[in-house]
């Protein structure tokens, strides 16, 4: 597939990156509509198993766009559409008959604020598992507690389980978000601007937390901050007014960026 | 004192002294806001307590006179001077309770599906019909129940459901008697069909000031339109709604005119559902004019100030479950 791509959309630097990897995801002439307007023209990449993939680009470039088609949550929006191919382990994700729901359970999403819901941390954590999953007791306070120790959340709220959700630090919370997102044992996590809300501290917080998950998870993040992209990521897609423009190894783009839009943008020309 | 602004700004030097007058033309009007916005809301207390003591003292003569009996007993005999208002209060509290039954569930539900189900096209229509609906006046509510409504109820609902429930222990006795058309079932519908509008024009609105990150958060993890609502929209509005049905429970206590049309006006509270009663506030209304005498009088004024206490209770005990409720789950939002 990879190499068909090459074809297709010549422009895109798209030797595979890091070649041993498997390819988790594979987005394919992806076109996308609000309504009458094009947010997405012909974006073809691949998602790589197991690594930290950043979308960077200015402000209205389609990358959160691009981001939200892969767990189909544009969805909920009429007259939001997309056209084209996203390929999740070998299915299309995008054709009708696929439940969106399960789908949903399998890619995570993190959005830009923290979003607890009303309820207590521990249920903020097991409420998604409890959506597809019938645990016992014991089972479901050790599925919290593993969730809330990956996210690194554990050591600070064991002893307030029972507190709203609400009552937590911004960080924290955006923390909760997390451990909320990967209880439910996706395979991919895509997070939306996940630190453009959170001081400095716990940005550092969430970052590290990123590269731990990346053992285990597919991750898709979407940053305006490029030191955060070339910290936290493998992999980098530049995208440009709908299109992506360069698409590599994330330390190859932030020293040799091929295309000369990809340079204007990561040297502060624009954006 | 906007001239003497006007002149340093129209010179052209602003000098430090030039700064201090300002701050404190600034600080007195500072000082008139506060005092004004201080004197509306101890205006609003006097009222309520000036209120609160002109209904106890009208009450008095009443309460002295019967005691704690003017409450428990049923008897309401103005020529022989004897009151007790069992019959309004519980009038008054089962139309109220069964109106809130049928209304909150269904304004609910008609919030939920004007926000969350309903295309597009169809929002703001339906959304104009039921703030109309909110805003009729009672009294037309009233002659529509009392001409239009008890009437076919009467002759096509009530024998039906007399009859359906006329073996059934326990609801037999609240469907019994004969189909008069009005009475309490009937005020408690006519009341839901009041309140509903109010109930689901405050809930919509409401559930408009869910966030929708908060929703497509939700939605991400894989829950359903249901389990959103469910779980995350309810919750975290929960104050809102809460808020919403007190109003209409409030409105539901005291309205006057369309219940005195259609509960049949009879100081009498039975067990059967069906059969005329009245509450509180169509006693009230139905009576004072022709209240002669003063323990007359007094006793209405009594049946108010009653009235008066079980709204603040009401209210009084929304507050505190929705503090409680905060504490353990929502949080601090209103």
């Amino acid at each position: 597939m990879a190499q068909d791509m090459q074809f297709a959309n010549p422009k895109v630097g798209m030797e595979p990156a890091v070649p041993q990897d498997k390819i988790k995801v594979e987005i394919n002439k992806l076109n996308f509509y609000y309504g009458a307007s094009q947010a997405l023209k012909e974006v073809s990449l691949p998602l790589y198993d197991r690594k930290v993939t950043a979308f960077i680009g200015p402000s209205g470039c389609g990358k959160s766009t691009l981001l939200r088609v892969l767990n189909r949550i544009y969805e909920l929006y009429p007259g939001q559409r997309a056209e084209g191919e996203v390929m999740l382990d070998g299915k299309n994700i995008l054709v009708k008959p696929n439940d969106v729901n399960i789908l949903r359970a399998n890619v995570g999403m993190v959005f830009q604020k923290p979003t607890p819901f009303p309820m207590t941390i521990f249920e903020n954590v097991a409420f998604g598992i409890r959506l597809y999953e019938k645990l016992g007791k014991r089972e479901m306070q050790e599925r919290v507690e593993q969730a809330l120790t990956r996210a690194s959340l554990w050591n600070e709220v064991k002893d307030k389980l029972n507190e709203s959700g609400l009552s937590l630090s911004g960080g924290q919370q955006q923390r909760l978000c997390i451990a909320r997102s990967i209880a439910t044992k996706p395979e991919v996590i895509l997070l939306d601007e996940p630190c453009s809300a959170l001081d400095p501290i716990s940005t550092a917080k969430i970052e590290e937390l990123i590269d731990e998950l990346a053992t285990d998870y597919t991750i898709v993040i979407v940053t305006h901050n490029m030191q955060q992209a070339a910290r936290v990521s493998q992999l980098t897609a530049f995208m440009y007014l709908g299109t992506l423009v360069e698409f590599g190894n994330t330390e190859e783009m932030f020293t040799a960026p091929k295309d000369q839009r990809t340079m204007d943008y990561i040297t502060g020309r624009f954006g | 004192m906007a001239s003497t602004m006007n002149s340093t700004t129209a010179t052209g030097i602003g000098g430090p002294s030039d700064k201090v007058a300002g701050g404190r033309r600034l600080h007195s009007a500072n000082r008139l806001f506060r005092a004004l916005s201080l004197g509306a809301a101890v205006l609003v207390l006097l009222t309520f307590v000036a209120m609160f003591g002109v209904l106890f003292e009208g009450a008095w003569p009443a309460l002295h006179q019967f005691g704690f009996d003017f409450f428990f007993t049923e008897i309401w005999n103005p020529v022989k001077e004897r009151f007790g208002i069992l019959a309004p209060i519980g009038g008054t509290l089962i139309t109220s309770f069964l109106a809130m039954l049928a209304a909150v569930p269904l304004g609910i539900g008609v919030a939920i599906f004007l926000t969350e189900l309903c295309p597009r096209m169809l929002r703001r229509p339906i959304g104009i019909a039921i703030e109309l609906l909110a805003g009729i006046p009672s009294i037309i509510y009233g002659i529509w129940g009392l001409f239009v409504f008890a009437p076919f109820f009467q002759a096509n609902i009530q024998p039906w459901i007399i009859d359906v429930f006329a073996d059934v222990p326990g609801l037999s006795m609240l469907f019994a008697g004969p189909p008069y058309g009005i009475g309490m079932f009937t005020a408690s519908l006519i009341l839901a069909i009041m309140i509903l509008p109010l109930i689901a024009s405050i809930t919509r609105d409401v559930f408009e000031t869910v966030p929708p990150m908060l929703k497509e958060a939700a939605y991400g993890l894989g829950c359903t339109t249901w389990e959103v609502i469910w779980n995350v929209v309810i919750p975290y509005t929960r104050t809102g709604i809460v808020g919403g049905a007190m109003l209409a429970l409030g409105r539901a206590l005291g309205e006057t005119m369309a219940i005195t049309f259609v509960i049949g006006n009879a100081h009498r509270l039975s067990t059967s559902l069906f059969a005329p009663g009245t509450t509180i506030s169509a006693a009230i209304a139905n009576e004072f004019s022709e209240a002669v005498g003063d323990l007359y009088i007094s006793s209405l004024l009594a049946a108010g100030f009653f009235l008066f206490i079980i709204t603040f209770v009401v209210l009084a005990a929304a507050q505190l479950m929705l503090r409680r409720l905060d504490k353990s789950t929502g949080g601090n939002r209103a």
